[in-house]
């Protein structure tokens, strides 16, 4: 057959049968490949860690707000055992806005006793709140036999090997929460006001998570936020609040590294 | 053609390809969330959303940028390159969704506006590895979207064909973008070696395919054919046109393509006027020269489009000396009356 009589004009109905039939099985080949394409790039994905953020649903919880370093609520798990949780406001923002009305309602917050209602984010026994509205924290009276002071020992200088990250996401909201990818949003959210958290592992190749502050032990937001996200050694003063850590640093004792760091692994 | 640009043509072949074009985007989507959701069941439903997204978006600019030079090269691919801007404007919308998600999980709801903190939450513009990659996937949509946008005839009437022409040929910027996208985002954290083979087979496969329909646009641009007489121009035999079709021949730097039909001789300037498809490689249906792209017909005897249409290319004219046949290097106006010549007179 000449090829004058497959000349294909796209408004006559009339295909040649030839080219029909090469027109099928560019189909079936485009076909093909639309399926090996979408295997290997969903199965080369890293396995996604079984952190957890509630979206649906919310959980009501009553401890003693503490506000240094950052807003925590410390709730007794049994008798002398306490598990402070981050409080976090909605979005990629702090949670003092949402504190504002119960703030005006005393002289100060801290060491009182709250009630908050929000999403909760948890992952490897650490547990974050998302709270989205001032209606849904109020003072409440309600424990009883409280030490208000929460024990603090100090372990000196240490120097860790690790990520800065923003524990909102890390802990459930976003998934990879940290690295590259991960690291404009935890820009975002830190410089919003979340708490940055070093992550790191120690020599058990256990993960553990450090609250960062500057020097004096103050919140630290806008300055850390350049080494966000990198693999990166900081050095500073290690202190134990319960179940947190938390480590003080100056920024110009972070490092970045060009490596890996541990926490992938 | 050029009255009704106005309202696309809807026609069975358009209708099958946007079908079989929603199809390959639904099994992918619907297959790449499946083996997530088995295989690693703790994502999160939004980098599931913007990961299938991101990937279907440049397997089908891949596809785009494949049918160009295969119709080139093998004509029968040229019904996938009449309907190529359905599936352009599917991407883009893919792309879209891609970008928006991330747009959204990663920018939005913080104390700056998100295109803000686009360019700015990571400021190591002089780093490679840590290079803020999202800005160049911004631009890339950018360009997706000026071109989606204007994807219709109505743009290309009155953008002219030259701008419109130059409009589209930003897409492999954009290819360019989003390869460094990937290259120096995702693969920076998610290194595979299965992913970065696939992306660079597909590089290579899109490039080595440019390269050789270049070769062949530079063979077409030898056929010069040789001057007697300085005002024609000897370019080929009779016999090696065939019946209802042309052969393109280089003259003057322009190309023309010498129609055969009717025991006649025609000869017009190779260059649609709609999106600049080669005449040359078209056919003689109905008695018009008729583009093998879209399907823009014009009159041998004169490069005019047939009433109502008002597209006219250059033509030129003709001699035949034995069974040689000769052209004048020098284009008539568009549109102008040129008697065909006779072949057996
Ligand atoms: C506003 C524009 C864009 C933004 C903000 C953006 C953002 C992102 C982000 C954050 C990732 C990493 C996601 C992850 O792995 O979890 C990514 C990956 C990717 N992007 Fe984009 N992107 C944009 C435009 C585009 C465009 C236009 C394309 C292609 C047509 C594209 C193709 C890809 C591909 C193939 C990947 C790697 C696979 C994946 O992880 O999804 N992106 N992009
Ligand atoms: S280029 Fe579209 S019909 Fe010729």
């Amino acid at each position: 057959m000449s090829k004058n009589d497959d000349f294909y004009v796209g408004y006559i109905d009339h295909v040649a049968p030839k080219t029909k039939g090469f027109l099928k099985r560019f189909v079936a080949i485009t076909l093909f490949l639309i399926v090996a394409v979408a295997v290997i790039f969903s199965l080369t994905q890293s396995t996604f860690k079984n952190s957890t953020f509630e979206l649906t649903s919310t959980t009501q919880i009553t401890g003693i707000y503490h506000e240094n370093p950052y807003p925590m609520l410390r709730v007794p798990i049994n008798h002398n055992s306490y598990k402070n949780i981050v409080l976090l406001g909605f979005g990629k923002s702090s949670v003092n806005p949402y504190l504002q009305k119960v703030m005006n309602e005393v002289v100060t917050l801290d060491k009182k006793e709250i009630t908050v209602e929000g999403n909760l984010i948890y992952y490897n026994g650490k547990t974050l709140l998302q709270i989205t509205s001032q209606e849904k924290v109020s003072l409440t009276h309600s424990l009883k036999n409280i030490s208000s002071n929460i024990p603090i020992s100090k372990l000196g200088q240490k120097t860790l090997d690790g990520e800065i990250i923003d524990p909102k996401c890390y802990f459930g909201v976003m998934k990879p929460g940290k690295g590259k990818i991960h690291r404009s949003c935890a820009v975002r959210c830190i410089s919003g006001g979340i708490p940055p958290v070093f992550a790191t592992k120690d020599q058990y190749n256990n993960s553990q998570y450090y609250l960062i502050t500057d020097q004096n032990g103050m919140p630290i937001n806008k300055d850390i936020l350049p080494y966000i996200g990198k693999p990166s050694i900081i050095k500073g003063y290690v202190e134990e609040q319960e179940d947190w850590s938390i480590i003080k640093i100056n920024t110009n004792d972070i490092n970045i590294v060009s490596s890996t760091s541990d926490i992938y692994q | 053609m050029g009255l009704d640009y106005q309202l696309v043509l809807w026609n069975k072949h358009k209708k099958t390809y946007d079908k079989v074009i929603l199809i390959g985007m639904l099994l992918y989507i619907i297959l790449f969330a499946s083996i997530t959701l088995v295989f690693n069941s703790e994502t999160s439903i939004e980098t599931l959303v913007i990961r299938a997204f991101g990937t279907l978006a440049i397997l089908m600019l891949h596809i785009i940028l494949i049918i160009g030079p295969m119709a080139r090269l093998n004509t029968r691919f040229l019904p996938l390159l009449y309907n190529r801007r359905h599936l352009g404007v599917s991407m883009f919308i893919a792309a879209l969704i891609h970008g928006g998600f991330s747009i959204f999980q990663f920018h939005a709801l913080g104390d700056v506006n998100p295109i803000y903190s686009l360019f700015t939450s990571n400021m190591d513009y002089d780093s490679l590895t840590n290079f803020p990659f999202q800005v160049l996937g911004f631009f890339a949509l950018l360009i997706l979207f000026a071109m989606a946008s204007t994807s219709h005839d109505f743009y290309l009437a009155n953008l002219s064909a030259k701008i419109w022409k130059r409009l589209h040929m930003l897409v492999y910027i954009a290819y360019t973008l989003i390869i460094f996208h990937v290259f120096l985002g995702a693969f920076q954290q998610e290194t595979s070696l299965f992913t970065i083979v696939a992306m660079c087979l597909g590089f290579l496969i899109i490039t080595g395919l440019h390269i050789i329909t270049g070769i062949k646009e530079v063979t077409i641009d030898k056929q010069q054919g040789t001057y007697g007489d300085p005002n024609w121009l000897k370019v080929c035999d009779i016999d090696e046109i065939e019946e209802d079709r042309a052969k393109i021949f280089t003259v003057n730097n322009e190309r023309v393509a010498i129609f055969k039909y009717e025991d006649k001789l025609s000869a017009i300037h190779n260059v649609c006027k709609h999106q600049g498809g080669p005449l040359g490689e078209g056919k003689i249906i109905d008695g018009c020269i008729t583009c093998p792209w879209h399907g823009y017909q014009y009159l041998p005897s004169n490069g005019q489009s047939p009433p109502p249409f008002t597209e006219k290319v250059a033509i030129y004219e003709l001699k035949i000396i034995g069974s040689d046949v000769y052209i004048k290097p020098k284009a008539l106006a568009e549109g102008t009356e040129v008697i065909p010549i006779n072949i057996s007179k």
